[in-house]
């Protein structure tokens, strides 16, 4: 049984909620993917932001996207999205900048304080997913919710000291408030945010 | 361009004052984003955090070479090619130039100040290339051709309506007003615009050198965006963003959002290094990536020992958003690219001197900027050395000129005073002047100037001098030049009160003006020579304690005078004396440690004004308090620590400014319901109460050291 910091979990929950992030708590990843696949079911299909790219004539289905997931997960998710008739998208993310449905991610760590996900997003397609889609679910072991950004600096240099790296601090769903100061979410990335946690 | 000059930036001035969108909107602004800023750090030791950033940024500023150097060794080995730019122009070649060799033909950006800096649109176009903004606020003022009028929210002058208006006519469809339809026409429009562009161009919140990486801060996300979909991403980023390690990367953010927009955090930090995988049509597919160091000027301000602080800045824009000036007008009048405090010092270091000379002029010494400052910059004190040096460069105006001979002469002084008394009775009505002309007192009319009064305080001594008493707390009384001549009536209450209390009152004949107006002028040599003064008078008047009934005089003298006589020779009568400096507030709560009892309290409902130098030059924030309500019935009012709008002869300089300050301030007083209100300051007590008589109004204004006396127990 990996170590939880109970402290830093509840943190992270207090902390989530006054930036818009929806948190949920479930047992395991699998779990976490039936939310996912949920969400999906549930959200009214999206529109396309590039009409014109996606042939107009068949009629589109809802995508799920989920780039970064091993190979077992990976055929589990697809398998519950098929039969919902979804379009799961592995790769080639550069084909659907119109916009795709939903994201489902792992976050590799939780800071508490700031409620971020930290995301490694080297590969395009994972970057790509996490920013073109309308609704984002990041499954997070509670094990890997460190209390603040200071805790999380040792998996950061390793990741960083990397040839290649991009990494993400992800803390809520993309927002502005540059009209009149009104806070509105969704201004280039997903509109919303759920934090699915792992009881791992 | 109302930079050129005076006059055409005074006509800018009025009408940014005219636009009731603006006031309303920034004011509100004003407001809220105090109040969120406190929550926000609550969780944080703000005054901690801020101390290790200003240390971490000079210790940084001292390597800056060979923190460029270590970040070119781990970006080689990464495949990122990096430049240095000497010059904004050389910038713009370099980035014209990676243009071309790649082809491109289409850009975005996401937001960079140093960009902006550059003007790297304008090279960008003129080379041939299209350029789109995506930060939401950057595209509208992209689309309706203005500069951005805050550093965070550059569309923050703008209302929903003129938005609609300008993506009616981008779009050729109507538009609505309707704030999160307008936010999804950006989405659709720009999601294009990316899955176009050939080339990104990034700002760097920091350049870490210990791996190489670059990290930039972003809410809308467009920065991931930007330096993903593009085949190429340049970062433009000062020098001044290298950073030693992570760690100094991390602790920055834990403050820069949080004094940006009350977030804890952005909502995305991206953290890049090396040449990253790109799908797009390239070698290898890998991103072709580019970081232009930009020096423009930076190495020498490294140099510049009483501007070099200026380089610690992180841009999280707070300056701007607690600026009474900023508040009033506007970014576009309160700095070029670079808005607020921090605006008016880069553009007299990017921009030119020309346009920094009206700028310098427009800040009114209030400190409300350097109290919130991320990396601890003492911003006024800064400004107050760039007015100077433009002085001595296109020399000074002709009136602080004279005055700054005026007040260094303490004889010369004197006597002109003397004869001011017999040339103003003409113009003069009791306690105030009447009828000067306009040349004179030309936009005063929003409040009654005081006259000179019959008798200095230093004539009326002698005869109210109480006896010695040996046993008494020794303490010498610094008249400081309004006092003594307009208002001796404050320093004649503050000797019964003093006296009443026990302390044993001297008062040297040598002291001088604080030399803070001269100061504020950027009349360098006045100022020193009024300060060596002053140490001179109080050197041997066996006193323990120096007090003054001037917020603005005990800060200057306390913070100041280290500084201004450094080069003097005199370090420990300047540390003696400016270690016994203290407030009349201060002095009689914490070292006579006064007790209500001292007062009879007849209930008087009153308001206090916070002079700025007092609750932000020396931090007072309870003792005022404390004794008001000992001796009345205290009524708190909004923004108390909000300037009054006087900053000495900034009133002078700005009327127009000072009076709508000054308006908001008595309103808010008065709506408390109080009768009196107090202040600690006699600029404060001369704007507030000479506003009050002008508009007629109830509230009785007094100094402390009034109030208090008429509630004196015998
Ligand atoms: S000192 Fe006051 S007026 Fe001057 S820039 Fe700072 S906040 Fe603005
Ligand atoms: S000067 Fe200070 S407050 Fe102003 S933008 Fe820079 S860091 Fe922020």
């Amino acid at each position: 049984m990996p170590n939880i910091n109970a402290a830093a979990v509840d943190l992270f929950t207090a902390k989530a909620k006054p930036v818009t992030i929806e948190v949920s708590t479930v047992n395991t990843l699998e779990e976490a993917m039936k939310f996912a696949l949920e969400v999906c079911e549930k959200k009214t299909l999206g529109k396309s932001l590039l009409p014109g790219t996606a042939s107009p004539d068949a009629p589109r289905k809802k995508t799920l996207a989920a780039p970064a997931l091993d190979e077992q997960s990976w055929s589990f998710l697809a398998d519950g999205g098929t039969k919902k008739d979804f379009e799961m998208v592995r790769g080639g993310l550069r084909n659907y900048l119109g916009g795709i449905d939903v994201t489902f991610s792992v976050a590799d760590m939780g800071i508490a304080d700031t409620a971020t996900s930290v995301i490694e997003c080297e590969k395009e397609d994972v970057r790509l997913s996490t920013m073109i889609c309308e609704i984002h679910v990041v499954a997070l072991a509670k094990s890997k919710i460190v209390s603040s950004s200071y805790e999380a600096e040792s998996y950061l240099l390793t990741a960083l000291a990397k040839d290649r790296n991009y990494t993400a601090f992800i803390s809520g769903p993309s927002r502005t408030a540059d009209i009149e100061r009104v806070l509105t979410l969704g201004v280039h990335g997903p509109l919303e945010l759920y934090l699915v946690l792992l009881e791992q | 361009m109302s930079l050129e000059n005076m006059k055409s930036y005074h006509s800018s001035l009025q009408q940014a004052l005219d636009d009731e969108f603006l006031r309303k909107t920034l004011d509100k602004f004003a407001v809220q984003f105090k109040a969120n800023r406190q929550t926000i750090f609550a969780d944080v030791n703000e005054k901690e955090l801020i101390a290790e950033i200003a240390e971490a940024k000079d210790e940084s500023l001292d390597h800056l070479d060979e923190l460029y150097e270590q970040f070119c060794q781990h970006a080689a080995k990464k495949g990122i090619i990096v430049h240095r730019a000497a010059t904004a122009k050389d910038a713009c070649d370099l980035v014209c130039q990676i243009a071309n060799e790649n082809k491109v033909k289409t850009v975005i950006k996401s937001k960079s100040m140093t960009a902006e800096e550059i003007h790297i649109n304008h090279a960008l176009e003129k080379n041939g290339q299209e350029v789109c903004e995506t930060d939401l606020g950057e595209w509208i003022i992209q689309l309706r051709h203005e500069g951005p009028s805050h550093m965070v929210m550059p569309a923050i002058h703008l209302s929903r309506y003129q938005v609609a208006d300008t993506f009616t006519d981008e779009t050729n469809e109507k538009q609505d007003s309707d704030i999160s339809l307008l936010v999804k026409v950006a989405r659709r429009q720009l999601r294009s615009k990316f899955a176009e562009a050939d080339m990104g161009i990034s700002g760097a919140n920091f350049a870490v050198a210990e791996n190489g990486t670059i990290a930039i801060c972003t809410n809308e996300g467009n920065g991931r965006l930007t330096t993903t979909l593009p085949r190429v991403h340049v970062a433009i980023c000062g020098i001044d963003k290298l950073v030693p390690s992570l760690h100094d990367a991390l602790r920055v953010i834990k403050v820069l959002p949080r004094n940006a927009t009350a977030q804890a955090i952005t909502t995305y930090v991206s953290w890049i290094t090396g040449a990253v995988d790109c799908q797009a049509d390239v070698p290898e597919r890998r991103k072709i990536f580019h970081i232009v160091f930009l020096d423009n000027g930076r190495s020498q301000i490294v140099k510049d020992r009483k501007c070099r602080e200026s380089l610690r800045c992180v841009r999280c824009g707070a300056c701007a958003n607690v600026c009474p000036v900023y508040r009033l007008v506007g970014g576009h009048q309160m700095g070029y690219v670079y808005i607020g405090a921090i605006g008016l010092i880069l553009t007299y270091f990017f921009h030119g001197h020309d346009r920094a000379r009206v700028l310098a002029e427009n800040c009114i010494g209030c400190e409300a900027c350097k109290d919130v400052c991320a990396a601890g910059i003492d911003l006024p004190a800064i400004i107050q050395e760039i007015r100077a040096r433009l002085n001595e460069e296109f020399g000074s105006p002709m009136v602080p000129a004279l005055m700054g001979r005026v007040l260094a002469s303490r004889k010369l002084f004197h006597t002109l005073l003397k004869f001011a008394k017999f040339a103003q009775k003409p113009v003069q009505s009791g306690q105030y002047i009447r009828h000067l002309p306009d040349i004179f007192i030309h936009g005063q009319g929003f409040r009654a100037l005081p006259a000179i009064a019959d008798k200095a305080f230093r004539d009326i001594w002698p005869a109210i001098k109480p006896q010695e008493k040996p046993g008494g707390v020794k303490v010498g009384l610094f008249a400081g030049c309004a006092q003594d001549f307009l208002y001796p009536g404050h320093l004649t209450a503050a000797v019964k009160v003093l006296s009443k209390l026990g302390a044993d009152i001297k008062f040297p004949d040598d002291q001088s003006c604080c030399g803070l107006p001269v100061q504020m002028m950027g009349q360098r040599k006045y100022a020193m020579e009024t300060a060596k003064a002053n140490v001179l008078a109080f050197k041997n008047a066996g006193v323990d304690h120096i007090v003054t009934l001037c917020g603005s005089c005990a800060s200057h003298m306390k913070n100041r005078y280290p500084d201004i006589l450094a080069d003097q020779n005199m370090d420990d009568d300047v540390k003696a004396f400016s270690d016994k400096i203290i407030d009349f507030s201060s002095f009689l709560v914490d070292v006579l440690k006064v007790k209500p009892e001292a007062f009879k309290n007849g209930g008087e409902k009153v308001g206090y004004h916070y002079p700025c130098h007092l609750v932000r030059g020396l931090s007072v924030v309870q003792e005022p308090k404390v004794l008001l309500k000992a001796a009345g019935d205290y009524q708190q009012s909004p923004e108390e620590d909000v300037c009054c709008g006087f900053g000495g002869t900034y009133s002078l300089k700005f009327p127009e400014i000072s009076a709508t300050l000054l308006e908001n301030k008595l309103n808010n007083v008065e709506a408390t319901g109080a009768t009196y209100l107090v202040t600690d300051c006699p600029g404060c007590y001369m704007q507030l109460n000479g506003g009050e008589q002008k508009r007629g109004g109830k509230l009785k204004v007094e100094h402390m050291a009034e109030f208090l006396a008429r509630h004196m127990i015998d």
